[in-house]
Parts: C-alpha cells; sequence; structure tokens
C-alpha cells in the first residue's frame, strides 16, 4: 500500500500550535475586558481641557486643598493599619504553628470573617457597639479615626494572615526557634531577630495589600465621618467631570506600584536562593 | 560523680510511653550515641536534655546542677539539628556569633570568638556568606561552630549527618569527633545509623520501643550484644533455630549438623531445648585449615559483590548463611554449588536467652534470604 502524496499548498496545524493560538486569544479578550475601561479612563482624564489632550485634570487634582490632606489622613490609617495588623497576626500565626496547630482552621475561620461581613454591616456594628459608654469611642474625631483603623485591621486579616502563614510554612519555624532558643535566646529576641526577618517577604506582600485596601476604603471611612481619600474621592464624583478619571487612575498607580515593589523583591529573594555555593 | 546523669527518666503523652525509665550516667568530655530505629525514643531523650521536653517523671542534671525544668534557653546546652537550622537572615559569621549577642558579650570578644569558631570549622572564606550560599556539609559545620561557640556544658546531636550524602557525612564524622576531643567536650549523638555510631562513640546507647536495650562500647555492642534486638539492630547477622544436643559440652545441632557454643549459660540449658543462634557473616570463612572449634559441609548457594566485601551465601544443613569475606583482586571464589567446608569459632555462636529475646522491627534486620540474588 502507497501513502497518497500530501499537497505542499495544504498546512496541517499541530495540536500545540492550535493550543498556543487559543491561549493566545484568550489572553488577548481578558487584557481587553482589563485595558478598555482603564484607557478609556485614562483618555477621559486627559481632557480636562477643551480641545486639548493634556494634565490638566491631574493639575486640578494635585492643587485641591482636600486632596494631599485626605492622601496623607489615608496614608497615615493605612501605616497605622498594617503595624497593628502586624503586631496582632505575626505572634498569633507564629504560636498557632509552633504550639497549636490543630487552632489553625479556627483561626483561618476567623481571619476570613471580614470577606463574610459586608463592610456597611461591619461600621453599623461598630458605630452601635461604640457610641455608648463604657465603649464610647465615637466622640471625637481622633477617638472614631482610632476606630477606623481597627476595623482596617479586621478587613486585613485576611490578607496579612494568610501572606503570614505561607511564609511561615516557608521557612522551619519549630527549628529555628529551638536553634534559638538552645543558643540562649527569649521570646522576643527570636521573634525580633529570627522570625521577622525571614518573614520579609510576607510581611511585605500583606502591607502592601492592606495598604491598597486603605487607601481607597469608602463605606467605614464615609459613615465614620473621615477625611480619607475614599470619601474624597466620592465627593469628587459628584462634583467634577474629569479629576475623578485622574484620581483613579492615581489610586490605580499606586496600587500597581504597591504590586510592583512586592513583585520584585519575591523575585530577588528567590533569586538569591538559587545562588547556591557549591564548592 | 558523673556529669551529666539522666536518672529514672519517662515520658509519657496521654498513654503513649515513649521514654521508659532512661538511666544514664555521661562522663565529662565522653562521647556518647543514642542508636536505634526511628520512634525508639532517642530523638525524644535527646530533647528532654536540650529542654525541648519535659521529662514526665524523672531527673536530669549537669555538673551536679538539676536542669530538669529548666526553659532550653537557661541551659548552656548547644545543639546540632539534622536541618542544620542556619538563620537565614544571617551570615556565617552573624550565625556563630547569636548566640554570643544573645547574652551580651562585648562586640570584640564577640569577634574573637566568632573568628576563632570559623576557623576550627575551616571556613574562613565563608564568614560573609549566607547559608543559601553553601553546600551542606558546610552548613552543618557552621551550626557545629554555632553551637560551640557558647562553650556549651553539653553538645547535643540530632542526627547532624543524615542530610548529607555519603562521602561528606564520614568526613564530617570525623570533624566532628576531632573537634569534640580537642575541646574535650560533652557529646550526646543521636543516630539511626549503626556504623556512624560504632565509628565515633566513646560509648553506645541501644533504644528500642523506649526502653534502653544495652549500654557499651562500640567493641562491646558489636561483638557482645546482650540481646536479639541489638544483635540484629548493630551490624549483619544470620539467625537460626537450634537444638541443645549436649548442655554439658555446649553441643547444639542444627538439621543434623552439630557444632560447639561458648555461651555460658549452656550448662543451665536442658538436651532438646529449643534456642535461637545468631552469627555475623564474618565470622564464618572456608576451612582451608581446620584450625576452629566447628567446621561443617556446605553448599555454595550464591556470592554478592558488595565492594569492599563479598558476600557468600552458603546453605548448611537446610538453613542459609551468609558469610562475608574481604575483597581482594586475587580472591578465589567457589562456585555455585560448590560444597565446601565452613569454619566458625564456638565464641561466634551466640545464644540469646528468652528472657532477653525483644525482638525490634523487622526492616531493621534481615535474614540470608533478604539478600539480592546477583553475583
Amino acid at each position: 500500500m502507497t501513502t497518497p502524496p500530501v499537497s505542499g499548498s495544504v498546512t496541517v496545524k499541530s495540536p500545540v500550535s492550535r493550543r498556543r493560538l487559543s491561549s493566545s486569544l484568550v489572553f488577548l479578550v481578558v487584557s481587553l475586558y482589563f485595558l478598555i475601561p482603564l484607557v478609556a479612563t485614562f483618555y477621559w482624564s486627559l481632557r480636562g481641557e477643551k480641545d486639548v489632550l493634556g494634565f490638566e485634570a491631574y493639575r486640578k487634582l494635585f492643587a485641591d486643598a482636600n486632596f494631599l490632606p485626605a492622601f496623607s489622613e489615608s496614608i497615615l490609617n493605612a501605616v497605622a493599619t498594617i503595624l497593628l495588623s502586624l503586631l496582632i497576626v505575626v505572634p498569633t500565626a507564629y504560636w498557632v504553628t509552633l504550639r497549636l496547630p490543630r487552632l489553625r482552621p479556627v483561626v483561618e475561620f476567623i481571619t476570613l470573617l471580614p470577606f463574610v461581613v459586608p463592610a456597611i454591616v461591619l461600621v453599623f456594628g461598630l458605630i452601635r457597639l461604640y457610641s455608648r459608654p463604657p465603649l464610647l469611642l465615637t466622640a471625637t474625631y481622633d477617638s472614631s479615626r482610632f476606630l477606623l483603623i481597627c476595623a482596617y485591621v479586621a478587613l486585613s486579616f485576611p490578607y496579612m494572615f494568610r501572606a503570614v502563614d505561607n511564609g511561615l510554612r516557608a521557612i522551619d519555624v519549630r527549628t529555628l526557634t529551638e536553634a534559638a532558643q538552645s543558643l540562649g535566646a527569649n521570646w522576643t529576641t527570636i521573634l525580633i531577630k529570627v522570625i521577622f526577618p525571614n518573614l520579609r517577604v510576607a510581611l511585605l506582600s500583606g502591607a502592601l495589600l492592606t495598604f491598597a485596601i486603605v487607601i481607597g476604603e469608602l463605606t467605614i471611612a464615609l459613615y465614620m465621618a473621615q477625611h480619607t481619600l475614599g470619601p474624597y474621592m466620592a465627593n469628587l464624583t459628584r462634583s467634577k467631570v474629569y479629576e475623578p478619571s485622574a484620581m483613579a487612575i492615581v489610586a490605580f498607580a499606586i496600587t500597581w506600584a504597591a504590586m510592583g515593589i512586592i513583585d520584585f523583591l519575591a523575585r530577588g529573594s528567590s533569586r538569591h536562593k538559587q545562588m547556591v555555593d557549591t564548592d | 560523680m558523673s556529669y551529666l546523669s539522666i536518672s529514672h527518666v519517662s515520658k509519657q503523652y496521654g498513654n503513649a510511653v515513649v521514654v521508659d525509665n532512661f538511666n544514664l550516667d555521661v562522663e565529662k568530655g565522653e562521647f556518647v550515641s543514642f542508636l536505634g530505629p526511628s520512634g525508639c525514643g532517642k530523638t525524644t531523650t535527646l530533647r528532654m536534655v536540650a529542654g525541648f521536653e519535659i521529662p514526665t517523671t524523672g531527673k536530669i542534671t549537669v555538673g551536679g546542677d538539676d536542669i530538669t525544668n529548666k526553659a532550653p534557653n537557661q541551659r548552656n546546652v548547644g545543639m546540632i539539628f539534622q536541618a542544620y537550622a542556619l538563620f537565614p537572615n544571617m551570615t556565617v559569621a552573624q550565625n556563630i556569633g547569636f548566640g554570643l549577642t544573645v547574652r551580651k558579650m562585648p562586640a570584640d570578644e564577640i569577634k574573637q570568638r566568632v573568628d576563632e569558631m570559623i576557623s576550627l570549622i575551616n571556613l574562613e572564606k565563608h564568614a560573609n556568606k549566607y547559608p543559601y550560599q553553601l553546600s551542606g556539609g558546610q552548613q552543618q559545620r557552621v551550626s557545629l561552630a554555632r553551637a560551640l561557640a557558647i562553650r556549651p556544658e553539653v553538645l547535643l546531636l540530632d542526627e547532624p549527618l543524615s542530610a548529607l550524602d555519603a562521602k561528606i557525612r564520614v568526613s564530617l564524622r570525623a570533624e566532628i569527633r576531632a573537634i569534640q576531643k580537642r575541646l574535650g567536650i560533652t557529646a550526646i549523638f543521636v543516630t539511626h545509623d549503626q556504623e556512624e555510631a560504632l565509628s565515633i562513640s566513646d560509648r553506645i546507647v541501644v533504644m528500642n520501643v523506649g526502653v534502653m536495650e544495652q549500654v557499651g562500647t562500640p567493641f562491646e555492642i558489636y561483638n557482645f550484644p546482650k540481646t536479639q534486638f541489638v544483635a540484629n539492630f548493630v551490624g549483619s547477622l544470620n539467625n537460626a533455630e537450634a537444638e541443645v544436643v549436649d548442655p554439658a559440652g555446649s553441643i547444639l545441632s542444627m538439621d543434623g549438623v552439630h557444632f560447639k557454643t561458648a555461651d555460658a549459660e549452656m550448662a543451665t540449658r536442658r538436651k532438646g531445648d529449643k534456642v535461637r543462634i545468631s552469627i555475623r557473616p564474618e565470622r564464618f570463612s572456608f576451612a582451608a585449615e581446620p584450625i576452629k572449634d566447628n567446621v561443617v559441609d556446605s553448599t555454595v548457594e550464591n556470592i554478592t559483590f558488595l565492594g569492599a566485601v563479598v558476600r557468600i551465601q552458603v546453605k548448611i544443613g537446610n538453613t542459609k548463611f551468609n558469610m562475608d569475606t574481604f575483597n581482594n583482586p586475587f580472591l578465589e571464589l567457589p562456585s555455585i554449588g560448590a560444597k565446601e567446608k565452613v569454619m566458625f569459632s564456638k565464641e561466634a555462636v551466640l545464644v540469646l536467652r528468652s528472657g532477653e529475646e525483644r525482638i525490634g522491627p523487622p526492616g531493621n534486620r534481615y535474614e540470608a534470604d533478604d539478600i539480592p540474588a546477583s553475583t
């Protein structure tokens, strides 16, 4: 039996190249889905001046007397949230990993609660609980701000705990702790000199995710009458045309910068690990 | 009075007894190995000395000081872990100096001690490297230097060589032993590797299911095992059933083949008693000159080349035995199926008393049939 000659003009695509083509198509569609609104927002933010594309909306945004105070207040809130969250989550996750592994599902469930409880429910709960003595915390702007930061700490738990927990799983916590103990270190020294430095990337990842959440948070800040970036953006949308788009792009840039920093640091860390000296 | 004393120490988790009435006195500068299979309680005992576990009962003293309930960071005990446990965020020098920094020693003294330790382990060129830049052997040497830098009263080594490849393991164990001897430090070494324990220790504690089976020098443990478990766990062993033929003459019979034993308690046995005997493979030889007490007929069943040793499987009566002989290029080996006379001394025949026949996990023993059939 002879094989019929294959026509030179007909090319049969292999399953691999077909799969590659369909993957590229999916990637393109998803990219467009994300990019079109972003490009449209950016384009809209450039139309602040009549018939000219420029950064007028950005100039006006940064010139607004309320923008920088709101922005800096949000940044301070984010930093305070990160510090408080680290102080609560790191020792908890460390202790659960080291001594109470059976409690891990319980702690995981608790840290996931902010996903289940909507922010609006959380804020009304907080206002109800803390608006009368002996737990009166809504009486002044500063005490409300403290309450807001505590609420943000709760919101950050799912991200922070997961990041720290992953970091702890990546290092041999028990052995490192025992090694430090055998060398005479107490718990505080172990946490500060051994555990925290070895969770650098995990802590940074949790911290930056927390930062991204706090910077743009609206619901809780609005109901607690706080002058942060979230309520500022909401007001801006109601009163201006182009500045909200500029604001959205700025917030987006901040978030992406945060993600970029995580990625950069994580890559640096993994590159170091690959440089094993074999001599 | 001994330097490190572990007396009547037991450890229980719920109803499970992990270590049962452990008693050991260790002299200053002595190197003692805890040898046994996984789950025998050796690491738990070590961890009780380190302070990571608190004994359920018993007492541990170092230099007369009761440390039984002291926190690990309040005992001056150095520990080396299987997984190295170097702090990844610190350089070699910082790792070694960690214990000294914690003790708030002056910076110049720390530097001097760290330099001393680095030169002790010959890693001068690597002082500023991070653990991930070192090989496994180098990391474990740093771990040793870090543990020694605090000048511990006792050095504990928890299977420190298990994660290393065979060559490094042999050279590092020699290095550990040399450093321990030079510094005169008291050391406890946990291992499941009999060769490691035999080569490095002043004394060995063989453990099984939480109980000390035997304590002795490597020579005693290997040549005079007191229990079936020790005999099986340390070294290779042939096991067989035999019958007492003449208690007064110390003569046993196995499938009609008669041979002598030097067992001291043979006189207490009765004719017809069944006993379990053990003979190490290297105690057999082919009878060129019949100078040994026992010369018996055998058939060569199999020959296995193991590098430095050639293992020959012979059948005596109906029982298969392995005999080991050193390899050399001019070794004349019998052919398979050949009838050969095999000899062994009466001292080679270990008769284990029934009260001491505590049999260990089967994975740690072999019978002659387990040997691969390749030639």
